[in-house]
């Protein structure tokens, strides 16, 4: 809804809704993510550095923005691994912002939720109400970090265009990760949760998370199989012959 | 799909995601064997044994075993404390593979893939038993490397970074 209600972009008046679009299908788990995450962050200015505690010893532990957990579903033959990257939702409305009791979450215009780390006390109160696990108190520092979207790469215009992007996105092997606006409807990240259902998570807390998830892909079956599997091994005979014949 | 991140690095970022392994087994195969997640089994060949802790998955063929490699370490190596989980928990499969497939007339050939020359890490044939109650902790376990003499022995407890300009 616009200001004056009517519906009607006034003009202007431009809105900006930053997240990621995070594919399920082709992510492989592989944790790039979240490392570059880390690289890119650690002691930045916006942060600080997300400490490491017993780096070296038993229980190594620390900071981290983003996470990738594994699941499995389905029963064996027919299980499928489904690797699933968490972070910062960067919620239309989010409660991690209304529960600050000092002003240190704050959500910028362009939709980014940040925590400014000179306001905040280490309180908690915003760790309890996001339903994302999406913020990470600094044991070290007694203040909280979470994702900022890479908010000191994106619009830094010393860097080339196109690595004005997350750090997370930049260094996915696979391509599953997308940054945009999805106020545009003809974003990229827009157009993909549009034609793939991309989805949100946990919609009924109403919290209106920005982050979208893409589906995995229905296996198509696999048709003809037997004349494939016949050319394949002519084909592999023929290619290994020479080479083993010793 | 971490764990090609860490070969034998095992810095103070990969090993909060991967410090230690588990020997991973089809769930169905695992309950008609009467083995449940994190019992510790022996694992047999024809060249040694063991002692390593179980996760059952879907995921995995029914008469197939398998583990992220190269996550156990000796106490004492890689600048880990001494009571690192990779030496405390994480195992190696080394001690079930033999370098050399068995004798065969007057020629000994190397454990190898024919094709690529790769050591073959992926056809042992091994047994999986339940260990009794009294046995836990992996097996074989050796005494702690001698550090250097600029060590200390000394980690720290907590790191921060700071970016540079």
């Amino acid at each position: 809804m616009t200001p004056d209600g009517s519906g009607k972009p006034l003009c202007g008046v431009i809105t900006v809704k930053l997240g990621l679009v995070i594919d399920l299908d082709t992510c492989v788990g592989c944790h790039a993510c979240a490392v570059a995450c880390k690289e890119w962050n650690d002691g930045s200015p916006v942060s600080g550095p997300l400490s490491d505690y017993q780096p070296f010893g038993a229980e190594p532990s620390g900071v981290w923005f983003n996470r990738v957990r594994h699941y499995e579903v389905g029963d064996y033959p027919a299980s499928k691994t489904i690797n699933f990257p968490m972070s910062c939702m960067h919620c239309a409305d989010a409660d991690c912002v209304t529960v600050c009791p000092t002003g240190a979450s704050y959500k910028r215009e362009d939709g980014i939720v940040l925590v400014d780390q000179d306001k905040c006390m280490g309180c908690n109160l915003c760790a309890w109400a996001c339903p994302y696990g999406a913020r990470e108190l600094d044991r070290s520092s007694g203040t909280m970090k979470k994702c900022t979207l890479c908010v000191d790469r994106i619009n830094d215009e010393r860097l080339p265009e196109e690595e004005r992007q997350p750090a997370c996105v930049l260094a996915c092997p696979t391509h599953a990760r997308f940054f945009g606006d999805f106020d545009d409807p003809d974003s990229q990240v827009s157009r993909l949760t549009a034609e793939r259902g991309g989805f949100g998570l946990l919609p009924e807390l109403g919290f209106a998370p920005v982050n979208r998830y893409l589906p995995p892909r229905e296996p198509k079956p696999l048709t003809g199989l037997e004349d494939a599997r016949s050319l394949l091994e002519r084909g592999l005979a023929s290619l290994a012959s020479p080479l083993i014949r010793r | 799909m971490m764990m090609y991140h860490s070969w034998d690095s095992q810095n103070a970022w990969l090993r909060q995601i991967l410090s230690r392994n588990f020997l991973y087994m089809n769930r169905a195969t695992a309950g008609a064997s009467g083995l449940a997640d994190d019992d510790w089994v022996w694992v047999e060949s024809h060249h040694g044994r063991i002692r390593c802790q179980l996760k059952t998955m879907e995921g995995c063929e029914p008469h197939t075993v398998w583990t992220w490699n190269a996550v156990g370490r000796q106490r004492g190596t890689s600048g880990l404390a001494e009571d690192a989980s990779e030496a405390t928990a994480g195992f190696l499969l080394n001690h079930l593979i033999s370098e050399l497939l068995p004798a065969s007339g007057a020629r000994r050939f190397t454990n190898s893939d024919p094709v690529t020359g790769q050591a073959a890490w992926f056809d042992l044939r091994v047994r999986v038993r339940k260990c009794a109650p009294d046995e836990t902790g992996i097996q074989p376990t050796f005494s702690a490397a001698k550090r250097r003499p600029d060590d200390d022995g000394s980690r720290p407890d907590v790191l921060h970074w700071t970016r540079g300009e």
